[in-house]
C-alpha cells in the first residue's frame, strides 16, 4: 500500500509534467497553422475537426485533466487510508483538493483568461504537493515519523 | 485505537466514496437498445395530461405508428433524384484529398432544386458507408417518417439498403439535407448537400420587380479545418456582373456559428431559415450571424468595381468583374440584430393563447454519462437520458423558454417545425417575424419561442453542434398517440447522433 501512495503521488506529479507539455504543444501548433498554413480560427473552425501538428494536445488535456487525474487523485485518498504513510491521508486530500481547484480554474479560464493565469501557478502547487507526498513514503519524513507513530500504536 | 478499528474506519470511509459514485456510474449506463419514447421523462408544459404513463404509448395499442406519417404514395412525384452514398477519399473542387463521404461521389452532394409545391422524391442508395446513413432533411417540415433519423424515424440504411424519401416542397426557401446516423462523423465528412425550393414562377416574377437575378447556393463547410465553400477555398467568382442583384445562399453545415460580411457593397438579409425577412433594411458595416446548421440569404447589388462576401476563414465570394481587386473587409464587431430587423407582420397565430408552455434550460455539471465521468451537458437539469419529453397535441400553440447557463453557444435544432422568436433576455421581438428552425443560443441568453404543433410524429430537438449531441445535448417533441417502431442502438445499430 506504502508503494502505491508513492507510485500514484508520483504518476499525478508526472501527469501535470504530461499536462504542461501538451497544451504548450498544442499552441505552438495552432500558432504554426495560423501564421504558416493559413489556418484560420473562429467558432465553427474550433468546433471542427482541426487538423495540425500538436493539435491532439488540446484532447489529451481535456480528457487527462478531466477525468484520469482526478481519478487518480481519488485513488490516492482511497489508498491513504489503508497506506501506512505518516500524515498520508491529509497530504492526499490536499492533492485533490487541488486537483478540483485545477479542473474549476480550467473552467473559469473559459469565462475570465485571468483565471487561466491562476490556472497555470496552481499546476506547479499540485506538481510540488504530489511529488512532496510521494517523497514521504521514501527516506527523510517516513522514517522521523515512524517512530512515534509506531510506539503510539503498539 | 488498534490497528483492526482503524482498517474498519479506512473501509468505512472508502465505502462511503466508493458507494455513491459507484451507484451513479451504474445509473448513468445506457441500455444497449431503447426506443426515444422510453427515455427521460413526460413533459406536459401545463397542457393536459395524456392518459399514456411510463411507456408513453409504447405499449399502447391504440397509438399510431410513425410509419403511416408519409406522403399519399398515389401522388406522382415531380423532381425525383438518387443519391449514393460511399465512404472514400475524395477531392475537393479545391485539389484538396479528403478521407470522408460522398453522395453520387462529391462532397458537398448534389444539390435537390425543386418548385414550390413540387413532390421531391430521393432514392437514397448506401454502397459503402459501414455503419449505415440516413437523410435528414434540415429545416423542411416533412412528414415525420422522413425525417431521416436512424433510430427514431426510420433504421440506418446499411451498405447494399437503400430508402425512398418522398415530401411536398411546400416551403419555399434555402435548406439542406445530411445524414442522421453517426451524424458527428458523417456530416463533418461530407455527406450533405443544399436543398433550394424556388417560388412558383408568377410569385418569383413578382418578388424580383423585373431585376435580373443571379442565384447562388453557398455550401459553406470546414474540411480537415480548412474552410469551403462547395468544395472550393480562398477567392471564388461567382458568374455576376455589375447591376446584377445577386441571391447568395449561405448554409453553414458546421458545428459552430460563422459570420458573413460583405466588402465594397452593403446587403439585406432577404430570408433566415428558409423563411423571407419582411421589409429588410440596407446592411452596412455589419455581420450576419449563421448558426451551425442555419441558414441566411443574402442580397447584394452588385456596383461597377464590384464586391465581396466574406465567410471568414479566408474564404469569400466575388462578384463582378473588379472584385478582385476589391479591398477585404475585417470582420464587423457589430451584427444584424435579427430580433429589430425588418418590419412586422401577422405570425398567423397568437402565442399569447399558448396550450403549452415549456422551459429548455441547458447548462453542465459533474457527473457520470453512459458511465463516463466528466462535466456533462444538462437538459432542465438532468444529464441525458434523464431529459425532457416535451409532450404535446396536434394543433397545440406551444411557447418554450430556452436558457443558456452552460458557458457554451448551442444552435438548437427543432425538427419537423418552424418556431418564431418572440423575445431574447426579456426584449420583445420588434422586426419582421423571425422564424428559426436553428437557433444561436449563447450563452446567458435566454429565448422565448413559439410554434403550432401542427406536424405530428416524434421529433428530436438538439444541439446541432453535433459532438455535444452525442455528449447528450438533446431531447425530443412527443405528439400524444403516436409511437415509433424503431430503436436506438441493438442489431440495427441506429446511432443518429
Amino acid at each position: 500500500m506504502k508503494s502505491a501512495y508513492r507510485v500514484l503521488s508520483y504518476i499525478i506529479a508526472i501527469e501535470v509534467v504530461v499536462q504542461a507539455s501538451m497544451i504548450a504543444f498544442a499552441f505552438a501548433g495552432l500558432g504554426i497553422w495560423v501564421d504558416k498554413e493559413g489556418g484560420v480560427l473562429d467558432k465553427a473552425a474550433m468546433e471542427s475537426d482541426l487538423n495540425f501538428t500538436g493539435v491532439i494536445g488540446f484532447a489529451v488535456h481535456g480528457i487527462n485533466g478531466m477525468m484520469i487525474i482526478p481519478l487518480l487523485a481519488l485513488v490516492l485518498l482511497i489508498v491513504s487510508f489503508f497506506a501506512k504513510v505518516p500524515r498520508g491521508v491529509p497530504w492526499a486530500l490536499t492533492v485533490l483538493g487541488l486537483v478540483i481547484l485545477q479542473v474549476t480554474l480550467g473552467l473559469f479560464g473559459q469565462e475570465n483568461a485571468y483565471f487561466g493565469m491562476l490556472h497555470g501557478i496552481n499546476a506547479l502547487a499540485l506538481f510540488t504537493v504530489a511529488l512532496m507526498a510521494g517523497r514521504r513514503v521514501s527516506s527523510g519524513a517516513a522514517s522521523s515519523d515512524q517512530p512515534a507513530h509506531s510506539s503510539a500504536t503498539a | 485505537m488498534n490497528a483492526r478499528w482503524k482498517l474498519l474506519i479506512a473501509c468505512l470511509v472508502t465505502f462511503a466514496i466508493v458507494a455513491p459514485l459507484g451507484w451513479l456510474w451504474w445509473n448513468s449506463l445506457l441500455p444497449s437498445k431503447y426506443s426515444v419514447t422510453q427515455m427521460g421523462y413526460a413533459d406536459f408544459g401545463g397542457g393536459p395530461e395524456s392518459v399514456m404513463s411510463g411507456g408513453m404509448g409504447q405499449d399502447d395499442q391504440s397509438a399510431i405508428s410513425i410509419d403511416t406519417l408519409v406522403v399519399a404514395a398515389d401522388r406522382p412525384a415531380d423532381v425525383e433524384y438518387e443519391l449514393t452514398a460511399r465512404q472514400e477519399s475524395f477531392t475537393l473542387a479545391s485539389g484538396r484529398s479528403v478521407d470522408g463521404f460522398t453522395l453520387n461521389g462529391e462532397s458537398p452532394g448534389p444539390e435537390i432544386r425543386a418548385t414550390e409545391g413540387d413532390v421531391v422524391e430521393v432514392v437514397l442508395v448506401n454502397e459503402s458507408v459501414t455503419e449505415g446513413v440516413t437523410l435528414h432533411w434540415h429545416g423542411i417540415d416533412v412528414p415525420n417518417a422522413m425525417d431521416g433519423v436512424a433510430g427514431v424515424t426510420q433504421d440506418a440504411v446499411m451498405p447494399g439498403e437503400e430508402f425512398t424519401y418522398r415530401f411536398v416542397a411546400d416551403q419555399v426557401g434555402t435548406y439542406w439535407y445530411h445524414s442522421h446516423q453517426v451524424s458527428h462523423e458523417q456530416v463533418i465528412g461530407g455527406l450533405f448537400g443544399g436543398v433550394v425550393v424556388d417560388p412558383a414562377q408568377d410569385a418569383r416574377a413578382a418578388a424580383d420587380g423585373g431585376r435580373a437575378v443571379v442565384d447562388f447556393t453557398a455550401m459553406v463547410h470546414i474540411y480537415d479545418g480548412g474552410r469551403t465553400v462547395n468544395g472550393l477555398a480562398g477567392d471564388v467568382a461567382v458568374d455576376a456582373k455589375a447591376g446584377d442583384v445577386v441571391r447568395v445562399r449561405v448554409v453553414n453545415t458546421d458545428n459552430g456559428p460563422m459570420s458573413v460580411w460583405t466588402s465594397g457593397a452593403p446587403y439585406r438579409v432577404v430570408a433566415v431559415d428558409g423563411y423571407d425577412v419582411n421589409e429588410p433594411e440596407i446592411v452596412e458595416g455589419q455581420a450576419i450571424t449563421v448558426t451551425a446548421g442555419g441558414r441566411a440569404d443574402l442580397e447584394i447589388e452588385v456596383p461597377p468595381a464590384g464586391s465581396r462576401v466574406e465567410l471568414g476563414g479566408n474564404t469569400a465570394l466575388l462578384l463582378g468583374d473588379g472584385a478582385d481587386s476589391v479591398t477585404e473587409e475585417p470582420a464587423p464587431r457589430e451584427f444584424v440584430d435579427l430580433l429589430a430587423y425588418g418590419t412586422p407582420a401577422p405570425l398567423g397565430f397568437d402565442p399569447a393563447d399558448a396550450d403549452r408552455h415549456f422551459d429548455l434550460v441547458l447548462d453542465r455539471r459533474p457527473g457520470f454519462f453512459d458511465g463516463k465521468p466528466g462535466l456533462w451537458w444538462t437538459v432542465n437539469g438532468g444529464i441525458y437520458p434523464d431529459v425532457p419529453m416535451f409532450t404535446v397535441s396536434e394543433g397545440d400553440v406551444v411557447t418554450m423558454r430556452i436558457v443558456n447557463n452552460s458557458g457554451d453557444v448551442h444552435p438548437m435544432h427543432l425538427h419537423g417545425h418552424h418556431a418564431v422568436v418572440l423575445s431574447r433576455n426579456a426584449v420583445a421581438a420588434s422586426g419582421s417575424p423571425w422564424w428559426v428552425d436553428s437557433l444561436n443560443v449563447a450563452d446567458g441568453d435566454t429565448y422565448e419561442i413559439a410554434f403550432v404543433a401542427d406536424n405530428p410524429g416524434i421529433w428530436l430537438d438538439h444541439c446541432h453542434n453535433l459532438p455535444h449531441a452525442t455528449e447528450g445535448l438533446l431531447a425530443h417533441l412527443m405528439y400524444t398517440g403516436y409511437t415509433t417502431p424503431y430503436t436506438i442502438g441493438g442489431g440495427e445499430s441506429n446511432e443518429p447522433e
